[in-house]
């Protein structure tokens, strides 16, 4: 303390950047790399043996001239906004039902908190399993018991369909995240406040119009941003649970991977992709987050 | 702050509650019913198992397995290889008696074990300590370490992979098992560490800057600090992050299938689900039975843990 | 605080070492000694453990023999081979062999992955004459005496049928496009859960063995002789047409080989599968022994049926204007990895894997599935004494004929004799089953559909 007289300004600063440092360092060295080396990638005709060839904006070019490219951003937007409003909804509610005192509400707390913590690859399978359109419950029960189709279909395999199954598998598998962020914030609620509201005669929506609400607004803020980047992202709970929806990662992952290999566009797609979202976030944190 | 409630709201409350039950629930009795059923009755939507099959459980844990015996063509072939010595066929015997387990739970439940809960551990103190630093200390490019930091987590996990492996088959890491092992933890690390920073930055400003004064004016450190009052202050926090972490690592598949390929022994369980169902003659029961086992250990962990973490919630531990 | 903070690190890194070391067969034992022992990987497709364990017998008895080889094993998912090899190829670790369909093999070794110098020499060693032509030629490239691969082994495709319900129905078995038809059209109903026949819908490699032999029946082909692409034909598109015609008596959705299930279960009549279901179909009947009928007397419906096994028969060739067989002959390449100590070491590994007793052991693992494509081994006494009674069971005359089949086995990519590289990097980028897909699952024209994947396939040769 008396040895240096640095000012506490200088003092946090070293000390800012110490704390720091590893965390950056190594996401640095381990993403920054590889992206930039996928940018270097994006303007070569990449050929594993014989050697990569400048070729400009080409790789670009094809990219954003197939439509089937524009297809997948289509289902990547849809998926992407189903989820993330299902996942903070379903969140939120079930937070908000947790929060309430009830008979055996510590095994219920664990009981949701299964599809969140269950691998992805040990339920897909119980999930295609449900679908199947001659095994499945699921048809069994629309079909048979109660006679809401006029036939049997294959709701996750149909290419139409196959996208709400796996926004109804996304939301069933994320939201225990968002419960579990949103009812720590809840607890946090100094209970006086709501004890002041009753005593002013508030209704149950008027306490959680003018109390929770704004308690939890920055915390759904965050988690929608989160569940935004992860799910744009998103590719083994979409390609493992049904490889026909074509979000832009499996779509990217088909060019890139599947057969002959095509890396100079797979990069490419993987720079778009960048560009749409950082557009998209930059103008979120703006407006929602107000950083 | 509970009222006195109608019947009908209470009734009304409890249904919601079973739903979002019967809502998490279902796919995993699905599974447990089909892992029971003898082949013939997968046909048959009901969820009973009419008759209990607990064959794939059997085999898939290798109960009751020792009996197997060697097919013929692999004995002939050792017989009719006259330059081969008694030991080095008893050698070659026993091998092959030891292996061709089906599904060698305990070794892949291990592997996941072990990868997941060190990087999630690794990731979460470099967590506590760069998102204090951005959340509480003032220094330059703070807010571009405080962006960048998620910006650089929006590309697309997959284009990764290959500059990735590239990069840790230069260093020679691919080439041994334990260096094939660290890389995965490194990158599982680098995947999470993002986040993990995001959430609990945002978590430490919502502790009032008040407490930490008071420890700071008696002269604590600033690390004296982070170790007495934010990280009590945030253990459920630091716990979801953790959480998070170890599913991450714990579930995932790309990445392990490419960097622990050549490592049958390292395989984790997701790799060794995949393998299994990818294998021509992988049948339902096995599958299931397979998913069962993967997803009941983590089920169970979390289940223990998450006691202590609802507990210190409840108990009022947040409260200021 | 710091120390601390470093010895944790420290610690974990040490004790996930130790787990990952322990894990793994004494790392570091190939270093230690003279310089001509050598480690090659081995990867093949034979995934399943049981196979496997098998393979690995035969990769103990050559390190014994040859005590400075070490084989390394390595299971590579059929569907990951393209993904892996690249990626080992971008990153300098190509192994020193692999074991898989040939389609692949011809694709790799067009891209210049694969050593064929290597490979030739030992066919040669081997005598060409031994193989049946058909599977040998499979694997040559555009020069004459040059291949990629050399074949192991194969498997035949034919359509399987329950000879019971179509006895009862009074239809013909299903080896012409009519019958096939007919009988699809008439099994399927939908509103009892049952349906006609299995074709491939997914757009992966099933459809294409699926619609590969529809479309031989009907003489239709992707090349002509000098090599020019003529997928814009009639016979072509009256192939996609049938077959669009047939995915409809298939059950709903896109459907891959997985739903032979259907089959097993009594609610379906038709499915095409290789020569590897009689191997399932005999774990099944296996299955039923320990299972009495009496077990199930309550069980609704007709899900299980004991005489599945002794109903189910197959038509193997389908015919139209021509007969036409189809079936996927796996090889082995050598991957040019430019090291010449592990090419020599692949080679003699690969030559002992010809000898009779490895042959047959190796054979043993799926038989029916596993077909020989050595002339001598067909007739081998011990290869027809088959573990499961498979020999047995369909008699010596229709497993002759089967194996048979391995030596007319058409694909796209041999016109007259000639082998079409580019019809292997067409099957690889699986264009033909993308455009069923987009045909029966998302509704589009036979004529677009048509048209997209010729210009997918135009772009690919360029």
């Amino acid at each position: 303390m008396f040895a240096q007289r640095m000012s506490l300004q200088e003092r946090e600063k070293v000390l800012g950047l110490v704390l720091v440092t590893p965390a950056v360092a190594i996401i640095l060295s381990l993403i920054l790399y590889p992206i930039i080396y996928n940018l270097y990638l994006s303007f070569f005709d990449v050929n594993p043996m014989a050697g990569n060839t400048y070729v400009g904006l080409e790789n670009h070019r094809n990219v954003v001239t197939d439509p089937t490219f524009w297809k997948s951003v289509f289902t990547t937007i849809v998926y992407v906004f189903s989820t993330t409003i299902g996942t903070t909804l379903m969140g939120l509610l079930v937070a908000l039902a947790m929060n309430r005192k009830f008979p055996f509400r510590g095994v219920v707390r664990s009981l949701v908190l299964f599809p969140y913590v269950a691998p992805v690859i040990s339920v897909v399978f119980s999930w295609q399993f449900f679908f199947d359109p001659v095994n499945g419950i699921f048809m069994d029960l629309a079909y048979d018991k109660l006679g809401l189709f006029s036939s049997r279909f294959n709701l996750i395999g149909s290419p139409s369909t196959a996208v709400w199954v796996a926004i109804a598998f996304s939301i069933w598998k994320n939201f225990p995240f968002s419960y579990l962020m949103i009812l720590a914030r809840l607890q946090a609620i100094d209970e006086t406040l709501y004890e002041a509201a009753e005593i002013d005669g508030a209704s149950g929506w008027h306490k959680f119009r003018f109390i929770t609400f704004p308690e939890v607004y920055f915390v759904m803020g965050a988690i929608i941003l989160l569940r935004v980047i992860w799910n744009f992202n998103k590719f083994e709970e979409v390609f493992l649970l049904t490889e026909n929806v074509r979000v832009l990662s499996v779509y990217t992952y088909y060019k890139a991977f599947v057969g002959t290999m095509e890396l100079g566009q797979g990069a490419s797609l993987a720079v778009i992709q960048f560009i749409l979202l950082i557009v998209f976030i930059l103008f979120y944190v703006k407006r929602v987050l107000k950083w | 702050m509970v009222k006195k409630t109608s019947f009908l709201r209470k009734a009304l409350f409890f249904l919601l509650v079973l739903s979002i039950v019967l809502f998490s629930i279902f796919p995993f009795i699905q599974m447990i019913s089909i892992s029971l059923k003898y082949p013939a009755e997968w046909g048959d939507p009901s969820l009973i198992p009419k008759n209990i099959n607990l064959e794939a459980y059997k085999e898939l844990l290798n109960i009751g397995q020792e009996t197997k015996n060697v097919p013929e063509s692999v004995l002939t072939l050792l017989e009719e290889t006259p330059d081969l010595s008694e030991e080095q066929r008893e050698a070659i015997l026993s091998k092959y008696r030891s292996t061709g387990d089906v599904f060698p739970f305990l070794r892949y439940f291990l592997n996941s074990f072990l990868l997941s809960f060190f990087a999630a551990l690794v990731t979460v103190i470099f967590a506590i300590f760069g998102a204090y630093s951005f959340s509480r200390l003032r220094f330059p490019g703070r807010s571009v370490v405080q962006r960048g930091v998620l910006f650089v987590y929006m590309f697309g996990g997959i284009l990764l992979l290959i500059p990735l492996y590239r990069m840790f088959v230069s260093f020679g890491w691919i080439s041994i098992p334990q260096g094939a092992f660290v890389s995965l933890m490194i990158i599982y690390i680098v995947q999470t560490l993002p986040v993990s920073l995001y959430m609990l930055g945002n978590y430490f400003r919502t502790i009032p800057f008040s407490i930490e004064e008071a420890a700071l004016i008696e002269g604590a450190s600033r690390f004296g600090t982070i170790w007495r009052i934010i990280i009590p202050l945030s253990s459920a926090a630091i716990g979801t992050v953790f959480i998070y972490c170890f599913m991450i690592a714990w579930n995932e598949y790309l990445f392990a299938s490419v960097f622990l390929k050549n490592y049958t022994e390292l395989y984790t369980l997701p790799m060794g689900l995949k393998a299994l169902f990818t294998s021509k003659n992988a049948i339902w029961d096995r599958i299931m039975a397979a998913s069962v086992l993967t997803a009941t250990p983590v089920i169970l962990l979390f289940m223990s843990i998450q006691k202590n973490l609802a507990g210190g919630l409840t108990e009022g531990g947040v409260k200021e | 605080m710091k120390k601390w903070f470093s010895s944790v690190v420290l610690f974990i890194f040490a004790l996930s070492l130790v787990w990952a070391g322990g894990q793994s067969e004494a790392p570091g034992e190939s270093e230690e000694t003279v310089s001509q022992e050598v480690t090659i990987e081995f990867w093949t497709t034979q995934t399943q453990s049981d196979r496997m364990a098998t393979i690995q017998v035969l990769v103990d008895t050559f390190e014994a023999l040859n005590p400075n080889i070490n084989v390394k094993l390595v299971a590579v998912d059929e569907n990951d081979m393209a993904t892996q090899i690249n990626t080992a190829a971008a990153s300098n670790t190509l192994p020193a062999i692999i074991e898989s369909d040939t389609e692949s093999i011809v694709a790799f070794g067009a891209e210049g992955l694969l050593n064929s110098e290597a490979i030739s020499g030992l066919i040669e060693s081997i005598g060409p004459e031994k193989f049946y032509r058909g599977a040998l030629s499979l694997n040559e490239s555009a020069e004459k005496g040059v291949y990629y691969g050399v074949p192991y082994h194969g498997w035949v495709q034919g359509i399987w049928y329950r000879a019971d319900w179509f006895e009862e129905a009074g239809l013909e078995p299903p080896s012409t496009w009519e019958n096939i038809l007919k009988a699809a059209e008439y099994f399927y109903r939908p509103e009892i859960n049952q349906y006609g026949i299995l074709v491939g819908t997914k757009a992966e490699a099933y459809t294409e063995q699926c619609f590969t032999q529809i479309a031989m029946a009907n003489g239709a082909q992707l090349f002509d002789a000098q090599g020019n692409l003529i997928f814009d034909t009639p016979e072509m598109r009256e192939a996609v047409e049938y077959y669009a015609e047939l995915a409809k008596y298939t059950p709903p959705g896109p459907q891959t080989w997985r739903a032979r299930d259907y089959y097993l279960q009594g609610k379906m009549a038709m499915f095409f599968y290789s020569t590897y279901i009689m191997d399932d179909l005999a774990l099944e009947s296996d299955a039923q022994d320990s299972l009495t009928n009496s077990n199930f007397a309550d069980l609704e419906g007709k899900s299980f049926d004991p005489e599945l096994v002794e109903n189910t028969r197959v038509a193997t060739t389908i015919s139209k204007t021509q007969e036409a067989g189809y079936g996927t002959i796996l090889s082995f390449g050598i991957p040019a990895h430019g090291d010449e100590l592990k090419t020599a070491a692949a080679v003699k590994f690969l030559s002992y894997l010809f000898t009779p007793n490895a042959y047959v052991t190796w054979l043993h693992m799926a038989p029916g599935g596993m077909n020989p494509v050595l002339k001598e081994m067909a007739v081998n006494p011990r290869f027809q004494n088959d573990p499961k009674g498979i020999f047995q069971h369909y008699g010596k005359e229709k497993m002759a004929e089967i194996i048979q089949g391995l030596n007319s086995i058409e694909t796209f990519s041999i016109v007259e004799g000639k082998r079409m590289a580019a019809a292997s990097t067409i099957y690889s980028k699986q264009i033909i089953p993308q455009m069923i897909y987009r045909i029966t699952q998302e509704g589009m024209e036979v004529d677009a559909a048509m048209d997209w994947a010729e210009m997918e396939m135009r772009k690919l040769m360029e």
